[in-house]
């Protein structure tokens, strides 16, 4: 157990064992190698089970919309996860007052594909530290830099501190550069325009429309998706080009002013599909023309939903769009 | 380019003050525009417009209300946030955003809606047709089954 | 009868076979390995501990595949041939080629035999690749499969190192290595010694011997919702599944085409009916179905396991659940909680 882990479970002992909450949502060890598994701990004796390190890959405020309103959680939650809890806050799908967030600065997931990559299949332990994963395979054992391990949603993050837990645990982090992702972004813009879609075909195209990059996302939470829709029918459901285009334009479109850039998305994928840099464009513009950012705070509402009669400035008479 | 240019236009019921340019439009418009009456601006979701895309739209045209005028209040500003950004979104995945154009109408407008849509064409003619994103043409007009 | 084929002339005879075949085998064109044509630039990607993760079912059931074209409003309807085409799909593994057998039981038996299926499977060759070294999530050797089982395939290769054994299992393959030399005794016997090796490296994850009975026996229980509490209930392990056959048809009126997708049982959507009822109403149902379907219902409706131990559910599992751990619990709960004195 680390250092971090026993902090953890102490403090969701004491959340558990005062009844200050109902549940606390975190990992736990995992049943397949490089696997630790969102838990729900509702007994004190469970957080033996309790884990906590880089190969925890899923955005656990995707659970929040499991539970009613009236649930008292208690939720780990890393930089990523509290702007999508402070996002899902202002969308009012849980109420702050019935949330516990235990904030850990975090140093980066670590992409489980780039450990096999490397290591190979066997794999029997690993020790996650602060600047290592050492892996015990079947025929050797290997130490590798974590930094080259991390998914690359990591690699760009701007706020790997928790921006408004309840309690924080560790030391906070320096701030990421944001240059990362608009660099990125801007990069993309650069490529021609059948550049630009060759790659985005190139990329979409691979969907096998298993929609792990929904369920993986705290925001998507809507109860009909609109590629269930069928009358009218808006978007094909199998993995023609016509379907798995129009899948991952419209779900990052519908992420504009709600994504936080958790890269949730792409780790869940079993196809190793990009998509932020879909939803990055998105969340570039908002800052750019509304100086918007998801999930900063769990009050201001997003772009799309806080239209105003200042937006006039914008419309023009006499010809030219704007 | 042989063929006209298809274009889609999205247009709001109310935009158009002059009762000859909804005429013009209900009865006149030129066949390779597919007319889409909205009840409000502020009703078309970006499904709409990739719905167009997808279908082999060369062009996109939106027209509605200005700001204030708005028959339903706020609807046109809905749109506008929403729309622009799904246009230049389509822009950053291939899909020019010239191919979309807003027009913004008021009650001195008469007349303009006509020059707009003409003027629209030539400007798609000369970018020539999208074809990368068309992938639910209908068969009779030349799409693919597979 | 036994061949062996050193590993440089590997892509020589899959160039062979490709002047009477569509050879498909293991290749990448991006990260990971999935069948593709084989041409003479391939580079076959064989040594994987692992099977590919988009199943090779899709050869012969593909995700989308348009089954009926019409022109709308002048009432023509086209049927789409199904038209048999000379395959070899080369480098399958045998938890993958045994699955093919048991979608034969779906696709290929009874009433309804699917014209598709059934001209894909008609003239394609399985010839296929044992695994040295299963991987930490294989466990084809507790699904009555195993590295080296022959179910399905029409020959069977073993890496001895330098060279492959080939062992042929059908007539009609015989064609495909004439000429090849024959393998020797020793050989034979160090084959025989890599695949028990392999067997032995993978000891079951489970029992499976009355699992069925306690699975059945543990229905109602509470273990389920806690089985399934961080499943997402998203489609990766049944569409990676080389054993699930569900689908969907529908007419994308749009383009004049009727399709057959393939459908999952993990989506709400696919038992909600349309009155709204939906008989299995949240992720606790959904998960127990996929689980009792395996490892339970394929037994009452074919007699066979609907599960051959290929990995890739617990391989890519976005939440990192293994289905061997989730059938251990079960069945230890049944063991545990319904026997407790």
């Amino acid at each position: 157990m680390t250092e971090m882990e026993a902090k953890i479970r102490t403090e969701a002992a004491r959340l558990l064992s005062e009844g200050l909450v109902d549940v606390v949502v975190a990992f736990r060890k995992e049943d397949a190698p490089l696997r630790p598994q969102p838990a729900f701990f509702t007994n004190v004796e469970d957080l033996e089970n309790l884990v906590y390190n880089g190969l925890c890959a899923n955005n656990l405020a995707n659970y929040l919309t499991r539970f009613p309103q009236e649930t008292r959680i208690g939720m780990l939650v890393r930089g990523c996860e509290n702007r999508s809890v402070n996002a899902l806050v202002v969308e009012k799908q849980h109420s702050r007052q019935n949330l516990y967030l235990i904030g850990i600065p975090c140093t980066g997931i670590i992409d489980w594909r780039k450990v096999v990559a490397l290591t190979g299949e066997d794999i029997l332990t690993y020790e996650d530290s602060a600047h290592t994963l050492t892996v015990r395979a079947r025929h050797q054992t290997f130490a590798l830099p974590r930094q080259e391990l991390l998914h690359s949603s990591c690699l760009r993050c701007v706020h790997p501190n928790p921006l408004s837990a309840d309690i924080v645990l560790g030391e906070m982090l320096p701030e990421g550069d944001p240059a990362l992702i608009r660099e990125r972004v801007e990069s993309f813009e650069a490529l021609t325009r059948s550049e630009r879609t060759a790659y985005f075909k190139q990329e979409a195209e691979r969907c096998i429309r298993c929609y792990a990059c929904r369920e993986a996302c705290p925001m998507c939470y809507c109860e009909e998706c609109f590629v269930d829709h069928n009358a009218p029918r808006w978007t094909e459901s199998g993995t023609t080009p016509a379907g798995t285009h129009a899948w991952h334009i419209i779900r990052a479109f519908h992420q504009t002013g709600r994504c936080t850039s958790c890269g949730a998305c792409e780790r869940a994928c079993p196809m190793d599909i990009q998509m932020t840099y879909l939803t990055d464009k998105l969340g570039k513009d908002m800052w750019d023309s509304y100086q918007f950012a998801a999930g900063m705070d769990d009050q201001t509402q997003p772009p799309f939903a806080s239209f105003t009669l200042d937006d006039k400035k914008h419309f023009q008479v006499g010809g030219k769009q704007s | 380019m042989d063929n006209k240019p298809k274009i889609a236009f999205f247009q709001c019921q109310w935009c158009l003050y002059a009762p000859e340019d909804q005429e013009w439009v209900d009865s006149r418009l030129p066949e390779n525009i597919h007319l889409i009456k909205v009840p409000c601006t502020g009703r078309i979701d970006p499904l709409f417009v990739l719905n167009a895309v997808q279908g082999g739209a060369d062009g996109v045209v939106i027209s509605g209300c200005l700001p204030e005028k708005c028959h339903f209040k706020e609807g046109n500003l809905a749109a506008r946030r929403q729309l622009v950004e799904f246009t230049s979104f389509l822009d950053y995945i291939g899909y020019d955003q010239e191919r979309v154009r807003f027009v913004w109408l008021d009650l001195q407008d008469r007349g303009r809606i006509q020059r707009e849509l003409a003027d629209f064409e030539s400007q798609i003619s000369r970018l020539g047709p999208a074809e990368s994103l068309a992938t639910r043409v209908p068969l009779s007009e030349g799409g693919a089954n597979d | 009868m036994k061949y062996i084929l050193p590993k440089h002339e590997l892509n020589a005879l899959l160039e062979r076979w490709s002047a009477e075949y569509a050879v498909l085998a293991p290749q990448k064109a991006g990260a990971y390995s999935e069948f593709l044509p084989f041409t003479a630039q391939s580079e076959l990607c064989l040594e994987e501990p692992h099977n590919t993760r988009y199943p090779p079912k899709a050869l012969f059931f593909p995700q989308s595949e348009a089954i009926l074209k019409y022109k709308r409003n002048l009432g023509q309807l086209e049927s789409i041939e199904a038209v048999p085409q000379k395959r070899v799909i080369f480098g399958i593994r045998p938890c993958d080629a045994k699955a093919v057998t048991l979608l034969d039981t779906v696709f290929a038996e009874g009433d309804n035999q699917d014209p598709f299926w059934l001209a894909r499977r008609a003239e394609t060759l399985l010839i296929g690749l044992g695994c040295n070294e299963p991987g930490a999530t294989c466990f084809c050797t507790s699904t009555e499969s195993g590295p080296f089982h022959t179910d399905g395939l029409d020959a069977l290769l073993t890496d001895l190192g330098g060279e492959y054994l080939i062992e042929l299992l059908s007539e009609r393959a015989a064609g495909l290595f004439s000429g090849l030399e024959s393998a020797s005794s020793a050989q034979q016997e160090n084959a025989q010694a890599v695949q028990t090796a392999a067997e032995q490296a993978l000891p079951k994850a489970f029992e499976l011997d009355g699992l069925k009975d306690k699975l059945d026996r543990v229905f109602d229980q509470d273990v389920w919702a806690q089985l399934s509490e961080s499943c997402l209930g998203c489609g990766i392990c049944t569409f990676l599944c080389p054993t699930c056959f569900c689908f969907d048809l529908v007419d994308e009126a749009q383009r004049d085409t009727r399709v057959r997708n393939w459908d999952t049982c993990m989506f709400r959507v696919y038992s909600l009916e349309a009155s709204a009822h939906n008989p299995r109403p949240t992720r606790k149902e959904r998960t127990r179905q996929r689980l009792m379907h395996k490892y339970s219902y394929w037994w009452e409706h074919a007699g066979k396991l609907g599960c051959t131990g290929c990995g890739r559910c617990v391989r890519y599992c976005p939440v990192g659940l293994d289905i061997r751990a989730m059938l251990r619990k079960a069945s230890a709960y049944e063991s545990e909680a319904l026997h407790a004195n």
